[in-house]
């Protein structure tokens, strides 16, 4: 019998659909049953989309313009030298 | 951080390939974020910068042989990976991973012995995730936590979700296998949970 804490070890895989039909099956029963792991699931749910909103991956401005300033630099020596007599 | 002069992706890879510079400015502040993380999921800090800078100026010559048969972003990511694993395979330093139990030791300590919950969860969310985030004590207490994360666990996070890679490309990229991303992203979460729970209750961070 699934307890809540077996539930709990794999709620992220429920989550994201990674679980065999059995598996998430029996993990459905339990949650009619268990307001606690319901309020646990909403949780963790919860606490991934905080993530997919949040700017996490941000950097630091200056790292970006580092950055800029030598694909720029790299950039102008690519070009061929200017010609005018042409 | 699209402008609405931001161009598309295929218009941006067209641009890209002719070299043109403003094409870059704008690959390079949608795109470096991203490299960072995975950069510093397999090397330090200070090296990371470093590594994508690299990657950058690799960048304009390889971009002509991006046949697009993934995403820009994808392909970027895999480009890190590779530089940072050749790296690694130079200094034979070894990533630091913690694969061992699918529970945080702090949750895991709110079960009875017979499974049920002794504490159950307390946080009650009556706000959707945007409406939370508005909270500006939160969300800095989200990244100072998402700070002390361990390299392994927040790569894998930011990756799979503020970034919206599938599993299968956060494997390739990271070279972890399918389970251990599992349990990563399970580890990370509940960390973040017991974050905001301890934020709900005492306003703390």
């Amino acid at each position: 019998m699934l307890m809540c804490r077996d539930l709990a070890g794999i709620a992220s895989d429920y989550i994201d659909g990674e679980l065999g039909f059995g598996k998430s099956l029996s993990i459905k029963v339990h949650l009619m049953m268990c307001k606690d792991c319901r309020s646990f699931i909403g949780n963790l749910r919860m606490s991934a989309r905080l993530m997919q909103g949040h700017s996490s991956a941000r950097v630091d401005g200056d790292v970006i313009d580092r950055i800029q300033d030598r694909v720029t630099a790299a950039l102008e020596e690519r070009k061929p030298p200017n010609n005018p007599g042409q | 951080m699209s402008t609405p002069n931001a161009l598309d992706e295929q218009n941006l890879i067209e641009a890209l390939k002719r070299g043109d510079q403003s094409a870059f400015e704008q690959a390079v502040s949608e795109h470096t974020a991203g490299m960072m993380s995975v950069a510093r999921f397999y090397v330090d800090p200070s090296s990371a910068e470093e590594v994508v800078q690299d990657c950058w100026v690799t960048v304009i010559e390889a971009i002509q042989r991006f046949e697009g048969r993934s995403s820009l972003k994808t392909w970027l990511h895999r480009i890190v990976a590779n530089r940072c694993k050749n790296r690694l395979r130079t200094s034979n330093r070894e990533i630091n991973t913690d694969f061992s139990e699918a529970l945080e030791p702090e949750l895991d300590n709110r079960f009875k012995p017979s499974g049920r919950w002794a504490t159950p969860p307390r946080l009650r969310f009556d706000e959707s995730a945007d409406a939370l985030m508005e909270n500006g004590a939160l969300s800095d207490c989200l990244d100072k936590h998402l700070g002390q994360l361990p390299e392994t666990q927040r790569s894998a996070l930011i990756l799979y979700e503020a970034h919206q890679h599938k599993s299968e490309d956060v494997c390739n990229i990271l070279d972890v296998s399918a389970s251990n991303l599992r349990v990563m992203l399970h580890r990370a979460r509940q960390k973040i949970f017991l974050m905001v729970e301890t934020f709900q209750e005492t306003g703390e961070c």
